[in-house]
């Protein structure tokens, strides 16, 4: 029985061996790429790139560095990462949005130890603080976007209403809307669905002088700004402000309804003109910042993904590992490819080598890049953040369906400081 | 009851109470059609006024206002009733203070019987005109038939005279028919197409139902202004258009009492075939959808204001764009993955199922308890189990571990059904092919296999299909991108930022045309695969 | 004639092996390491530490959404499975019967059957989408209602359009079974019936309902297998919004381990799904199949 077992095993390792011979001395990373856009596969191993691709570039360029880039959708990709990391084969190089909790448990190389100082000193200081824990970098940024809200302009004109800057002028818009139209324009949108809905979280916290910290840096969430917050929040939904349902309806959804006139204000990503312009919408809109509770300052939220290394502590040549991991680095962050990368999906850049060549292309990147300046981003780097943020959209879902907002609050908060 | 026991006196009874049935029922119909099918009311003039709370000066103005206008109004007789209407919505704003906005309208009712609608012109009146048409000579062809043979039983009847009774038959059905069709129409005529057609170019289309329209609800009044009327017009059917329904239902039967013999037996036969009908309309209707939806521009999908069926512009290009992301590859990929699972889980499972159905030895149901207890995991519950195994065999990012894995979730159905079409059929062919010297292998590959053909071809189909729709193992076992099977590949489309749905829905085509076809073509031995594997369990 | 008889006695196991490797290997390893995961501490990133006992079990019972998704679990089988068979029962009947076009309404009934889950879920979740969804812009279309419907007002429907999906591509499997029997039963018993005076009730209770009762067994034991395990359907519609209102166990536990990070209560949550399912498909068989001979 043991020697058919053996038999039967060794055929089939000799099988999937087949074609897994690489040339002596090759070293082969495996790079894992979220999927943003529909571009991104084309361009990472299509021929999105003037008919060739990333992989083929970086390979011509980079003669030895052998790549198995995979892109997997942001609907796959924890349990693709995550299955793979039980079974200790986490990839080399791991392009996503967190990064904590890899970095605590010791699976991540240090971003020093492979990234070349000129490469690192060209990233945005801020970006990179985002990325630190016990004073050592672990992540570095791939991109980044900005959220404003966007108003339909010629809604306004019609009703004869003023773009709101504070969250009451933002209700009477919002009545003054409903019953000019009487259902047929959304007033609001709000996306508090699985996928996003910490975004939603911090629109309103953020504008009421509340938090998912406090000021020591540790978890505040239900603070009472929060939970005024969140109150108002689904105070909206309650009053039939809102797209009918924020738990399943998510951000494109929103942009195709702002898009076709039935959405007066939306919060969303700095990409939204490129969506519209890509779907054939023709609407009239203007950009606004966030409204905000009356004596809390108005803030901006920001996103931030990043790129990392895993530890590979098998292998035997350290630091060609390193060096070839750098490669990588320094290929993606350079302006021809980069630039092409960051506007293609229409993201904000991360290094500052980037800014003059997208601020060439298109003068409107500017006055982005001033609102990324302002912009406040999720305490991605404490390694609570996976159950705070699924924790703020249980609470928003719940609290919709007519929770009270305190209770789950001290709930979450409870479980997340223990 | 059987016919053969009626006497011509019972058929004349029947036929007797029928007719007087029929008489009455058309009476009806003909009432019903004179009374008001529809209630209309035209929005006339709407004046919205905000910060007006009922009772103070703003409000005596507008009120006063509207009402002259009411009363111009009121003087042309062909627009109906004319009243004022008033809604008030006050509401309290975020500074606590109250805000009323009050909608006043004038509006005109009038009621339209059926005929208005014949003589109207209107594409629906057509088709009230229809149903008429088809009344009237249903009506015809069953009285034509009556002359001399008032007595005589169904199947007694000349071709002729059955031939014509048929066809009353056939026309009273169209005409109960285009009743419902009528109004479907009627809403999608004043609801639908005139809307959405106001909000563009005037078509010549547009202009005559309009034109019609003017005619039929305002004595040719409106003129230039019918469109603005019509996009305020609502309008309710009356309890007279449903009671249509019943009446010629009762029509109906009188004439199948007239030209058939069982009447139970023919309307349970329309039953069957409007079930029937209804079942293949809900079954087709996803594919209906994933097949115009393939075709549509990125911006049509999702359309709010989408007024067509089908697309305004077959966009054929969306195969070719799909094709150059890769879509035939992943078809081949998961082409190759069915392929292989079904040949190893036949492979493991026709030698198995044999045991199990020619062999006693102990511990036969410790295996089926097995077998069965293997098929209570779902794969994406061992997801991680999985993925641990294939590192550990050197098969992750493989075709054949996925050929492997899919091979041994379907071994428990494979085996029962295999072993259920071993058992249907007789050993003693076998054993007669093994007196003549054949070993067991021989006889089972020479004498069984032939003869349980429709039972394998139902495993393999089975498993072929579960292969083929497998999603989640392959999302974490594969990840280099020309290995991926269609129904991970098809994922790209669905991206942060976009989801383009006719690409999606194209691939879904692609992936979906083969196995229906297949699946159609299999379908008789699916039945009988099932009936030898399954029945006997 | 002694070696014959030694040969007999391990050839059966011989014939089975083929099968019992193939689904040690890939069906019971893998059920093994989640058990034994299901007593282990699995940290977020997925690292695999110490056994840590019933913890995990804990963890996972006393989570304020399980009871929620327990009673959606249940709901979801008990409507899915029996709705399915029930109609499914009636198809095969109407599909027993002759009529013409019988063939091609047959080859019709096969689709939602050769259609993957993925992608009927992504359909139906086009279909009834409120704004630009396909079924409001046919029933608009038609005239059967005047204003687009919001098929999706709240929770509850959201979960009965899943449960209805789930029915929809559940038909035709059992359809086919059942008229799989049907087709095995021999017009000598309704004869006899009909020499009896039975009408149709009768024979359907008592000639119909008996013979095709092996088939509805077998299909409604792997139609509750499928269904419990089904997670397509409900990942792409809800995700199991809002709340956990809509999730199943399995969806329940993938968002568990893949969402929120906790992949030990997950897998002791997988390991529950296994003892339930179980024991309802074994009592289920055991009761029904009590009098066959196995």
């Amino acid at each position: 029985m043991k020697k058919i077992v053996a038999l039967l095993l060794s055929i089939l390792i000799t099988i999937s061996c087949i074609g897994f011979a690489a040339a002596e001395g090759d070293i082969t990373l495996d790079v894992i790429i979220c999927q943003y856009g529909n571009n991104t596969n084309n361009w990472f191993t299509g021929t999105g790139i003037n008919g060739k691709n990333y992989v083929q570039l970086f390979e011509e360029a980079n003669p030895g560095i052998k790549l198995n880039l995979e892109v997997v959708s942001w609907n796959d990709v924890y349990t693709v990462v995550s299955t793979r990391i039980s079974n200790g084969n986490p990839p080399d190089i791991l392009n996503i949005d967190t990064f904590a909790d890899y970095a605590t448990e010791g699976l991540l190389l240090p971003v020093k130890d492979y990234c070349p100082d000129a490469l690192y000193n060209d990233f945005f200081p801020s970006f990179i603080a985002q990325s630190v824990i016990d004073d050592t970098v672990w992540a570095v940024p791939d991109l980044a976007s900005a959220r404003a809200m966007y108003y339909n302009k010629d809604i306004f004109d019609e009703v004869g209403i003023a773009v709101p800057t504070t969250w009451a002028e933002l209700e009477d818009a919002c009545l003054a809307i409903l019953d000019y139209y009487g259902g047929d324009v959304y007033p609001w949108g709000m996306d508090m669905t699985t996928d996003e809905g910490q975004a939603a979280f911090s629109y309103y916290v953020w504008n009421n002088g509340g938090g998912f910290v406090d000021a020591d840096g540790n978890w505040a969430l239900n603070s009472d700004a929060n939970v005024e917050a969140v109150n108002f929040a689904i105070g909206l939904f309650n009053k039939g402000y809102t797209n009918p349902s924020p738990a399943t309806q998510t951000r494109y959804d929103l942009q195709d309804m702002f898009g076709a006139g039935k959405m007066a204000m939306v919060i969303t990503t700095n990409q939204l003109p490129t969506y519209l312009t890509e779907k054939g919408y023709s609407v009239n809109f203007g950009t606004a910042a966030l409204p905000h509770n009356d004596g809390a300052a108005s803030g901006a939220t920001g996103v931030m993904d990043r790129v990392m290394a895993f530890r590979d502590d098998a292998y035997a040549d350290q630091a060609a590992r390193n060096a070839a991991i750098g490669k990588v680095l320094e290929f993606f962050y350079s302006p021809e490819m980069y630039t092409g990368w960051v506007s293609m999906e229409g993201f904000l850049p991360a290094v500052s080598s980037a800014v003059s060549y997208l601020v060439a292309a298109d003068p409107s990147f500017e006055a982005w890049l001033n609102v990324l300046d302002s912009c406040q981003f999720y305490p991605t780097a404490k390694s609570e953040w996976i159950d705070v943020k699924q924790g703020v959209i249980d609470v928003e879902q719940n609290a919709m369906l007519g929770g009270d907002v305190k209770t789950l609050l001290d709930e979450l908060q409870a479980k997340v400081a223990k | 009851m059987t016919m053969k026991s009626m006497t011509p006196a019972h058929i004349r009874k029947r036929n007797s109470w029928a007719l007087y049935g029929a008489a009455v029922a058309l009476a009806a119909i003909l009432v019903l059609f004179s009374l008001p099918i529809y209630h209309f009311a035209t929005d006339l003039y709407v004046k919205k006024s905000p910060n007006t709370f009922v009772g103070d000066e703003k409000y005596v103005k507008t009120r006063a206002d509207v009402e002259a206008i009411a009363e111009t109004y009121q003087n042309q007789k062909e627009l109906g009733n004319v009243t004022v209407l008033e809604d008030v919505t006050q509401r309290v704003n975020s500074k606590g203070e109250t805000t009323s906005l009050i909608t006043f309208r004038v509006s005109a009712t009038v009621d339209k019987n059926a005929w208005d609608f014949i003589a109207s012109g209107l594409p629906n009146g057509r088709l009230l005109l229809f149903c008429v048409l088809a009344l009237g000579a249903s009506v015809l062809l069953l009285l034509l038939s009556l002359p001399g043979t008032f007595a005589l039983i169904p199947q007694k009847l000349s071709r002729r005279n059955m031939a014509m009774r048929n066809a009353a038959c056939a026309l009273m059905l169209i005409a109960l028919v285009l009743v419902p069709v009528f109004h479907f129409y009627t809403v999608s005529v004043f609801q639908r197409q005139m809307i959405d057609a106001l909000t563009r170019e005037p078509t010549p289309r547009l202009t005559s139902l309009l034109a019609a329209t003017d005619a039929l609800l305002y004595g040719g009044q409106a003129g230039d202004t019918a469109g603005a009327l019509v996009a305020g017009l609502t309008y309710q059917t009356t309890a007279a258009f449903w009671l249509l329904l019943p009446s010629m239902f009762g029509l109906l039967v009188a004439f199948i009492l007239l030209s058939r013999e069982s009447l139970s037996h023919t309307l349970t036969r329309g039953l069957l075939y409007l079930f029937v009908i209804a079942l293949c309309v809900v079954i087709l209707y996803p594919y209906y959808v994933m097949l115009i939806t393939a075709f549509r521009n990125n911006a049509e999908t999702t359309d709010m204001y989408f007024t067509n069926i089908f697309p305004t512009k077959w966009i054929w290009s969306n195969i070719t764009d799909i094709v150059n992301r890769g879509v035939p590859r992943f078809l081949l990929n998961s082409l190759l993955l069915s392929g292989g699972a079904t040949l190893i889980a036949l492979g493991c499972g026709i030698p198995a199922a044999y045991a199990m159905a020619r062999m006693n030895f102990r511990g036969k149901k410790v295996f089926l308890g097995f077998v069965i207890m293997s098929q209570m995991f779902a794969p994406i519950v061992l997801l991680v189990g999985i993925s641990q195994l294939m590192n550990v065999l050197n098969l992750n990012d493989s075709i054949i571990g996925l050929m492997l894995i899919n091979a041994a979730f379907n071994q428990a159905f494979a085996i029962w059904l295999l072993r259920g079409t071993f058992i249907s059929i007789s050993p003693e062919m076998e054993q007669a092919a093994r007196i003549d010297g054949c070993s067991t292998g021989k006889a089972l590959i020479h004498v069984l296999l032939p003869m349980a053909a429709p039972g394998i071809v139902t495993t393999l189909i089975f498993v072929f299909i579960n292969a083929w729709n497998e999603y989640t193992i392959s999302t974490v076992l594969i990840s280099t991108p020309f290995k991926k099977p269609i129904t991970v590949g098809i994922t790209q489309f669905s991206s942060f930022n976009m989801i383009e749905w006719q690409y999606l829905f194209a691939s879904a085509l692609l992936a979906t045309i083969p196995v229906v076809i297949l699946f159609m073509f299999i379908e008789k031995h699916l039945v009988a695969g099932l009936t030898s594997g399954g029945v006997k369990g | 004639m002694h070696s014959m008889l030694e040969r007999r006695k391990w050839e059966p196991y011989l014939w089975l092996l083929p099968s019992i490797l193939l689904m040690t290997i890939f069906v019971i390893f893998p059920i093994f390491i989640v058990f034994k995961l299901s007593f282990s501490e699995i940290s977020k990133a997925g690292v695999v530490g110490d056994f840590i006992g019933l913890g995990n079990f804990k963890a996972a019972v006393t989570d304020k959404a399980f009871g929620t998704v327990m009673t959606n679990t249940l709901l979801w089988v008990v409507s899915v499975v029996g709705i399915s068979t029930f109609l499914g029962f009636i198809v095969a009947m109407v599909m027993n019967s002759p009529f013409r076009g019988r063939k091609i309404a047959r080859s019709i009934i096969v689709f939602p059957w050769a259609t993957s889950l993925v992608i009927q879920a992504s359909i139906w979740n086009y279909i009834i989408n409120f704004e630009y969804g396909n079924l409001n812009n046919v029933l608009l279309n038609l005239g059967v209602i005047k204003d687009a419907v919001n098929w999706r007002a709240s929770y509850q429907i959201e979960f009965m359009w899943e449960c209805g999906v789930g029915i929809f591509v559940t038909i035709p499997f059992v359809a086919f079974c059942v008229l799989a029997g049907l087709q095995s039963i021999d017009n000598t018993y309704y004869e006899a019936a009909t020499v009896d005076g039975a009408g149709y009730w009768k024979k359907l209770t008592k000639v119909t309902l008996p013979l095709v009762r092996p088939a509805l067994t077998v299909s409604t034991v792997l139609n509750i297998i499928y269904v419990f395990n089904s997670f397509p359907i409900i990942y792409t519609i809800t995700k199991g919004a809002p709340a956990n209102k809509t999730d199943t166990l399995v969806t329940y536990l993938y968002m568990l381990a893949f969402y929120d990070q906790q992949k030990g209560p997950a897998t002791a949550l997988s390991v529950i799904g296994f003892v339930l399912l179980c024991i309802v498909a074994g009592l289920y068989m055991m009761i029904s199949m009590r009098k066959e001979e196995l």
